[in-house]
């Protein structure tokens, strides 16, 4: 989470307009699901990869430690598209090449979206993010509400690891049992801290003339509507390398 | 139980983003609304939805030896009551795309379903089912997380049955597939779950009454505390 927020904040592209890195990886994400994954996967994960290395500068190892996570999910889970079960005449198990297309098709899907989704997090900061659900009919108030618990995760966060060093260091994960009541009082505290932080915020707020609504400074910058051209030109482009390339092995 | 960014075909990821999202509109009309009436309920929702997020990352103790974690529905459906955990719920799993790469934006109405909405639900309904046959309030709130988190993963392994049916026996065949891999590590965790949101809210109960009655802009939370 840390090291996913911490590129947001500082990659190159950091303080180029949301709208130029949210609507190409959006779009992106809806052209990898709609056309044939063993096309335009490969040519997706490419042009991510080459987006935030090149593009954002965020290191290579960084980007392929995000992806490593939902790969490793996907290597475990993606295989038992493959197997097939029969239920007639008692319970068999048998491997099916369709099932595998399918199994291959799902895998290479699956991870080229989420370098879509990545390319996207590692440029952009949440707070960036948020404020543009209001340009869809998301009410005012829950856009603030949303801004609110990503400012209060990383405090939490924080409590929560805190607290669980101290009490690994009391032994207090030595046994099954005896980690479940630790987890219990862990998380037990931690909401009552989260309820006591709420109160010290209102009360700071009320102090400050708080009314229901927060105020606060938001960063402007241009949308450059040339990047933004060049950008979707080039999602253009791949999407409509793909659909000739399927066309071709057709 | 996420599904991955991307794993569902585009059709299924639009269908349950379309059954999803009613649900999680009136959660957010109704939080508004309370918002509105009270200012500081939106500091306490803050409060409560960054704990969510923080409790879901929590690893928890397993005895499968992988690194699992809690679903937090149980007890949110308890503390906030579902219609405010389907609102909590899907900022929550918004938080884990964006800032964990876990899950994703085209497969979020999907896992806001089985863990926003029917996880919350039916550990809600058990509560409330439980606690009018004068069960005692530590048997309701394990029933309510366990058989909320069994519900949530049946429900994952139902949509994923649904978009890759068996090519031999089916939609059916393959829920059997889906909820066989799921049943090893999840059942145990389900237990889990039960027992750790049963520590939270003994702790709770005898430490926070006061914080506790805050909580009355939820009221489901009356239902537990008079009985207690």
């Amino acid at each position: 989470m840390q090291a996913i927020d911490h590129h947001a904040w500082t990659n190159r592209w950091r303080n180029r307009h949301p709208v130029e890195k949210l609507l190409p990886a959006l779009t992106l994400l809806a052209l990898t699901l709609a056309l044939p994954p063993l096309t335009i996967g490969p040519l997706v994960l490419a042009a991510t990869l080459l987006a935030t290395v090149r593009g954002a500068g965020i290191p290579l190892k960084t980007v392929l430690s995000v992806l490593a996570a939902p790969a490793a999910f996907l290597l475990a889970g993606a295989p038992f598209l493959a197997i097939s079960v029969r239920f007639h005449d008692g319970f068999s198990v048998q491997f099916s090449p369709d099932g595998l297309r399918l199994a291959v098709d799902t895998m290479v899907r699956a991870l080229a979206a989420t370098s879509c989704l990545t390319a996207l997090i590692l440029t952009t900061p949440l707070t960036d993010l948020v404020p543009l659900l209001r340009r869809v009919g998301v009410p005012t108030g829950i856009v603030e509400l949303i801004l609110l618990i990503y400012r209060l995760i990383f405090v939490f966060a924080e409590r929560a690891l805190t607290g669980r060093q101290a009490q690994a260091a009391r032994l207090g994960y030595s046994s099954v049992p005896r980690g479940i009541r630790s987890a219990g009082w862990l998380a037990g505290a931690l909401f009552q801290r989260a309820l006591e932080r709420a109160q010290r915020l209102e009360l700071g707020l009320t102090a400050r003339g708080y009314a229901g609504e927060l105020r606060v400074l938001p960063s402007e910058c241009a949308l450059s509507w040339s990047r933004l051209a060049l950008s979707m030109t080039l999602v253009g482009l791949i999407g409509l390398t793909s659909s000739l390339l399927a066309r071709g092995l057709a | 139980m996420h599904i991955a960014e991307g794993f569902l075909p585009p059709l299924h990821a639009a269908v349950w983003t379309a059954v999803a999202l009613p649900f999680v509109i009136a959660g957010a009309r109704r939080a508004n609304r309370l918002m509105q009436d009270q200012p500081q309920t939106k500091l306490l929702l803050a409060a409560s939805g960054a704990f969510a997020f923080v409790l879901s990352a929590l690893k928890l103790p397993s005895v499968t030896g992988s690194c699992s974690h809690a679903t937090g529905a149980g007890l949110g459906a308890i503390l906030f009551g579902p219609s405010v955990m389907a609102l909590l719920g899907t900022i929550v799993l918004l938080f884990q795309a964006l800032l964990l790469a876990h899950g994703g934006l085209t497969t979020l109405g999907a896992n806001v379903f089985s863990m926003a909405i029917v996880g919350p639900w039916v550990a809600y309904g058990l509560l409330r089912g439980t606690q009018r046959l004068h069960a005692p309030l530590a048997v309701s709130v394990f029933l309510a997380a366990m058989l909320g988190d069994m519900a949530t993963y049946a429900v994952t392994a139902g949509q994923l049955a649904l978009a890759f049916p068996d090519p031999a026996s089916g939609v059916a065949g393959s829920f059997i597939k889906f909820i066989g891999i799921f049943a090893p590590t999840q059942l145990p965790l389900a237990v889990i779950e039960g027992l750790l949101t049963v520590v939270i809210v003994n702790l709770l109960q005898q430490y926070s009454q006061n914080e506790l009655r805050e909580l009355q802009a939820f009221p489901q939370w009356s239902a537990v505390e008079i009985r207690s």
